[in-house]
């Protein structure tokens, strides 16, 4: 079967509102980003801060083919694969998805730097931080807590290529070699059947990393995504913005 | 006709169908594109005869490909609102 992607690119102009232009000032610095919609028409804001004096950096992240795209599981920022100092991140597009991956990815640092969201269709900017998801990320250290405490741990893995990631999970096996690790496989996760293995005290997502977090309330028993499940006791003992609130 | 605030190239997607010779082609949508199903299958069964089956589920993302079409004798599938994904092996 043959697979073809169509990129559904906005349909009107992508530009700074007034209000973005007036708050960016401030910054001398900003790492710029956009959601596929809005990717291949950045032109206008890259015109833009240049002539308010406001440099930019960006880069390719490892999943996308483009540079400059947000990808929503780009929620540890290592695969931004962004070298470079900056101030803020500056994200073109509408909605919470994309951007609250730049806020999830910052969670382990000591402090965040500002999002700013420039919304093409609403013309309007909306400023991001951590109070987006305090709810999400205090049940979040629970459940790494819980993880560290538990012996019989349910591993969650999808079917979908793109997101199957069963290998790197058996390495749990070794790094933990006093918990029974359970391999759950699964299509789209089914929240609703989670309870009826009840011999689970805790469970790792290896699906999509915004299930371990957007999800977070769904699993009674909590949920860690498999790569702070590798290094949780280091996570929870760090300096960092999970720890603080 | 729906107003698409997204373009939706049908264009593309009808001189791919042509060019696999696809007989049974399935679309797939993001939630915000869903309403303009209807338009899509009827621009690609009236330009190239297709036999269109529309994904009623999810698409979160180029990650979220529908599996076992193939039974389905589907040839190409169609999916909207991302661009190729690079799968990282050794996790996200």
């Amino acid at each position: 079967m043959k697979v073809l992607f169509l990129d559904a690119p906005y349909s009107g102009p992508v530009e700074l509102c007034q209000e973005t232009l007036d708050y960016v000032k401030k910054f001398k610095k900003v790492a710029l980003y956009a959601s596929v919609q809005f990717v291949s028409k950045l032109e206008k804001v890259e015109e833009q801060l240049k002539e308010i004096g406001v440099e930019f950096v960006t880069s390719k992240a490892d999943r996308t083919s483009v540079k400059s795209q947000l990808l929503g599981c780009d929620s540890y920022h290592d695969s931004l694969r962004l070298e470079e100092e900056f101030d803020a991140y500056l994200y073109i597009g509408d909605g919470k998805f994309h951007p609250l991956a730049l806020v999830y990815g910052q969670k382990d640092n000591k402090t965040m730097k500002e999002i700013i969201r420039n919304d093409p269709l609403q013309e309007k900017m909306f400023l991001m931080g951590i109070e987006e998801i305090q709810t999400i990320l205090r049940k979040y250290k629970g459940s790494l807590v819980k993880f560290l405490s538990s012996h019989n741990i349910g591993v969650i893995v999808t079917i979908k290529p793109g997101q199957e990631q069963f290998r790197p999970a058996l390495a749990l096996e070794d790094k933990f070699p006093e918990k029974k690790f359970y391999y759950f496989i699964d299509n789209n996760v089914s929240f609703d059947h989670l309870e009826n293995f009840n011999f689970i005290d805790t469970w790792i997502n290896t699906t999509c990393p915004r299930v371990g977090f957007d999800d977070q309330e769904k699993f009674r028993k909590g949920v860690v995504n498999l790569n702070d499940a590798f290094l949780a006791a280091e996570i929870l003992t760090k300096d960092s913005l999970l720890n603080k609130i | 006709m729906t107003e698409r605030l997204y373009q939706v190239e049908t264009e593309k997607a009808i001189a791919k169908i042509r060019e696999v010779d696809a007989k049974m082609v399935c679309i797939q949508l993001p939630d915000g594109m869903k309403p303009y199903a209807q338009e899509i299958e009827a621009e690609l069964v009236s330009a190239t005869g297709v036999r269109v089956l529309i994904w009623l589920g999810s698409n979160f993302g180029a990650c979220d490909i529908p599996l076992g079409l193939q039974r389905m004798n589907v040839d190409l599938l169609i999916s909207w609102g991302h661009n190729k994904f690079v799968k990282k092996m050794e996790g996200w």
